[in-house]
């Protein structure tokens, strides 16, 4: 016996009351919606977890990379205050090689820490330097002088063999610190 | 025991009021009742009907709320306004066909008769039908509802007191049975 008054509402016009059935009180109110919300927030925090584990297997040494030598120049050949641009330890990582005086060189990583400009050895100012936005780096740590760079060049382990130099590692971050 | 359900024979009302005593006197009730006792046509005739919240199926007190502040539970009992949602729009009172819904200014709230939802979940039968004294209030099983409605159509159609749900603005899980005096005739016993 179905008329007018007795015709269920269809479901297309029932927009506004989805949620006054007792029972599904829980599905949607208020408290369910912070479970939710709090649920997913700590979803989100455990899953950075191993992300987390691998910065601390990072940082406790436990894995420290090694990288193959790779020859750069015969000291011989290269005058002090000379630079010679290499890429160690990939390919595409270039890297600065500066000649500072007899006795003393250093290599460093040269995109700069700020936008990764190509950094460049100021011979008349004893500095790297980065053309973009003048940045300015200690060629004794690597770290920044002045400019918008705030961390220092990674700086490549050196080791001399034969009168020639070598590369043979870069050092972490942290121990530039 | 299956399903039951609030019945109301109202030839059966002799206006004593007990119902809204009952109501009144509930736990929780604030002193109000939330449900009345009417003169059918008052200065002609004595018959008097209880009113109360006729739980519909599909409320339109709880589809008009714009807060859902009020709950259909799982018995069909149409629920008072909850106190938390509630926004005091009165959209409710005026949605309502059969005024049931009271607006209390103080509270800024809306309360009607839940069925005494507490009693009935379990059982028992709401405060007005416990106390009714001419069982014009029927807390009774579906079955035994089925029987009366059974009878109706009895006596050649003398038997007027009958459950009439064209009267009515929807399907509702109270079931009413009118006056006879409603519709001029005399109901048979």
């Amino acid at each position: 016996m179905e008329n007018e008054k007795t015709r269920p509402i269809p479901l297309k016009d029932d927009n506004y009351t989805h949620n006054i059935n007792r029972s599904n009180e829980r599905s949607l109110d208020r408290r369910s919606f912070m479970k939710t919300m709090v649920g997913a927030a700590g979803l989100f925090a455990a899953s950075t977890l191993p992300w987390g584990a691998l910065a601390a297997k990072e940082l406790m040494g436990s894995s420290s990379k090694t990288f193959p030598a790779q020859k750069i120049a015969n000291l011989s050949d290269i005058k002090p205050g000379d630079a010679i641009e290499f890429n160690y330890p990939g390919e595409h990582d270039s890297a600065l090689f500066v000649y500072v005086k007899e006795k003393e060189y250093k290599a460093y990583q040269n995109a700069c820490t700020h936008l990764r400009c190509p950094v460049f050895w100021d011979r008349d100012e004893k500095e790297l330097l980065c053309p973009c936005h003048h940045g300015k780096f200690d060629i004794a740590t690597g770290k920044p002088l002045a400019g918008p760079p705030r961390r220092p060049l990674p700086e490549i382990v050196l080791q001399e063999k034969d009168g020639a130099v070598y590369a043979v590692g870069v050092k972490r971050y942290e121990e530039q610190l | 025991m299956g399903k039951q359900v609030l019945y109301i024979e109202m030839d059966n009302c002799i206006g004593c009021r007990s119902c809204l005593a009952a109501c009144t006197q509930c736990g929780g009730h604030d002193n109000r009742n939330r449900n009345y006792v009417l003169d059918v046509d008052p200065f002609i005739s004595r018959q008097t009907i209880p009113l109360m919240c006729l739980h519909c199926v599909n409320p339109a007190c709880a589809r008009s709320c714009p807060a859902q502040a009020i709950q259909i539970a799982d018995t069909g009992a149409v629920l008072s306004a909850l106190v938390e949602k509630c926004i005091g729009c009165q959209n409710c009172t005026i949605a309502c066909p059969y005024g049931i819904p009271k607006f209390d200014e103080e509270q800024n709230l809306m309360y009607k008769c839940d069925l005494c939802y507490d009693r009935t979940k379990e059982g028992i039968p709401p405060m007005c039908a416990s106390v009714c004294p001419t069982n014009t209030l029927q807390w009774i099983e579906e079955a035994e509802l089925e029987e009366k409605r059974a009878q109706i159509p009895l006596a050649n159609g003398k038997w007027t007191a009958s459950h009439d749900p064209d009267v009515l603005e929807g399907e509702t899980n109270v079931k009413i049975s009118l006056p006879g005096i409603l519709q001029g005739k005399q109901k048979l016993f």
